[in-house]
């Protein structure tokens, strides 16, 4: 946590920071989509309350608020609370493990009458050695969540949606990791640190030894992966339970799938833990596939401390943290806006269409991909 | 260290215990993935932070995932026979292997044997134990991959023979 108290309080502000910034996307997102939604289907989507519609959400959460507390007589009540909560977790650690702008270097300074040594503070609620196994690692326990939410309901349709979430997510767990395989040969590494860092620069690699430079393209991991990030990206939008492959939560078939019996705040937490799951996507995203925090050649950690010169050097750590923070949340934002266009685009798949395209597609290509990654990294290698 | 070590062993066994004596069979099946965590934990508290992120990703993930579906899809009504149910000679079975497993354990708990060289658990880098994986124990790898695929075409071939879906009573 910290050697001192200055650095062990910062890093809880950090933690609690991140945990609500995740949170806090939530109600944006909701705006987001059913403007979006209505955009998309030509029609207005709420607009009476506030400017652009903006305070439905505060309605609404009144709403869920004053709902009366409901549990079928069937149900299990401790499973039945519990599955909610559950659900929010594992978004919100696979979130905190993944870096969200550079880390900030305080150098050594006088308070109180004492000096505090220098810091380094890592823009992410906790650094693990093994980031993209431990991110894959606590989002398939996401599952869980859907898994108790539908059998403890004591429901025909919530425990059908259970089972088919568990099926969905079994499916498509290995496409998703064998996707990511291609992106860990790449780099190298498992650290999401270093995968941004190497994405920080001009598109140069060696050819048959002999050095390719492109110096106007950014050396992201989608020139290198095309078909691994169009793979991993549908195999994340199946992982999130998002449409086109909503079929726990299917309204037409299953009322509402898993969460048919919950109401209220509860399912407040199943939204978040969804929209969670959609914001550790898309971040998954960005950092594999397009350079992470950073936007080469103008707004990277060199270029912006440069440019912050006047500065002390604690100053300029702060500032380019900070808008390089912004930088990786216009990307975040790009893909969550995918992500609802997706969902208002695309009619849902049949049960039979969704495990072909599972077992049939994506983990077969998955496994070309592998194969084409490690022959090409093999041709690719400098000398 | 002390404290996490006595906290994910207390709740890796609390959840065996109870997946071998509750009734409820989706009950057992949660317990023994909160195990598995616990074990991820034990893991990660040793220093072996990949083993511990495979142990989350495979066991609790997907295995259990997949226990759990199957346990809710089929038997859902009937009470699985617990440890005090009945049958004797499973019991007895059990207990046998158990003994086999405490007296292999034991001595090394006990500090009766000098323990053995650390250095090949201790190889807790992914490169490290790639290298073990793909290098020094390629053949004995390469073999467990063929065992695993032999039990996969052996359920498939199994449940070609005969009706898939078979009621209790047709059983009968």
């Amino acid at each position: 946590m910290g050697s001192d108290l200055f650095e062990v309080g910062i890093n809880f502000i950090k933690i609690a920071f991140i945990f609500l910034l995740m949170v806090q996307m939530v109600p944006f997102l909701v705006w987001a989509e059913r403007r979006g939604s209505a955009f998309i289907q030509n029609r207005f989507g709420p607009n009476r309350i506030g400017p652009l519609g903006l305070m439905q959400n505060l309605a609404d959460l009144v709403k869920f608020l004053c709902k009366e507390d409901f549990l079928g007589h069937k149900g299990r009540k401790s499973f039945f609370y519990s599955a909610p909560v559950l659900s929010l977790i594992p978004a919100a650690l696979a979130f905190g493990a993944i870096p969200l702008s550079t880390p900030i270097e305080v150098e050594a300074f006088k308070w109180l009458g004492q000096t505090w040594g220098p810091y380094t503070f890592y823009f992410q609620s906790f650094v693990i050695s093994i980031g993209v196994v431990f991110v894959l690692g606590v989002s398939s326990l996401a599952v869980y969540s859907l898994l108790l939410a539908g059998w403890s309901s004591g429901s025909k349709f919530s425990l059908y949606g259970a089972l088919r979430a568990s099926a969905q997510a079994i499916s498509y767990e290995l496409a998703l990791s064998l996707s990511i395989v291609g992106v860990l040969l790449l780099f190298n590494t498992f650290s999401f640190s270093e995968i941004v860092a190497a994405q920080n620069g001009p598109l140069q690699f060696y050819f048959f030894g002999e050095p390719v430079k492109l110096a106007f393209l950014p050396n992201w991991g989608i020139f290198y992966q095309p078909l691994g990030a169009l793979l991993l990206f549908v195999a994340l939008f199946a992982e999130a339970n998002r449409l086109p492959f909503d079929l726990p939560e299917a309204e037409a078939e299953l009322v509402a799938g898993y969460h048919t019996e919950y109401g209220g705040v509860k399912i407040i937490m199943f939204y978040m833990g969804e929209y969670g799951h959609m914001l550790v996507a898309s971040a998954l995203m960005v950092t594999f596939y397009f350079g992470g925090y950073t936007l080469w050649p103008f707004l990277t950690p060199d270029t912006l401390k440069s440019f912050f010169h006047f500065l002390s050097s604690t100053g300029q750590s702060i500032l380019t943290a900070l808008v390089l923070h912004l930088v990786f949340l216009i990307k975040l934002l790009f893909f969550l806006w995918i992500f609802i266009w997706v969902r208002w685009t695309l009619p849902r798949f049949r049960y039979d269409q969704l495990m072909d395209l599972g077992w049939k597609t994506l983990l077969p290509w998955a496994l070309v991909n592998t194969v084409i990654t490690g022959i090409g990294v093999f041709l690719m290698r400098g000398v | 260290m002390d404290f996490l070590f006595i906290l994910f062993s207390a709740l890796a066994l609390y959840g065996a215990v109870i997946t071998v004596t509750h009734k409820d069979m989706v009950i057992c099946a949660l317990h023994l993935a909160g195990s598995m965590l616990a074990l991820a934990g034990l893991f990660f508290i040793l220093g072996a932070h990949f083993i511990a992120g495979v142990q989350v990703l495979v066991y609790a993930g997907a295995v259990m995932v997949l226990f759990i579906m199957v346990v809710m899809l089929f038997d859902l009504k009937r009470k699985k026979e617990t440890l005090f149910s009945k049958g004797l000679w499973m019991k007895l079975a059990s207990l046998f292997f158990l003994s086999g497993l405490i007296v292999g354990i034991f001595p090394f708990s006990l500090h009766l044997f000098p323990p053995r060289s650390m250095e090949t658990i201790q190889k807790t880098s992914t490169k490290d134990l790639s290298s073990l994986l793909f290098i020094d124990y390629v053949l004995a790898f390469e073999v467990l991959g063929i065992l695993l695929l032999l039990i996969a075409v052996g359920v498939a071939v199994l449940c070609r023979q005969r009706p898939f879906l078979q009621t209790p009573s047709e059983k009968e």
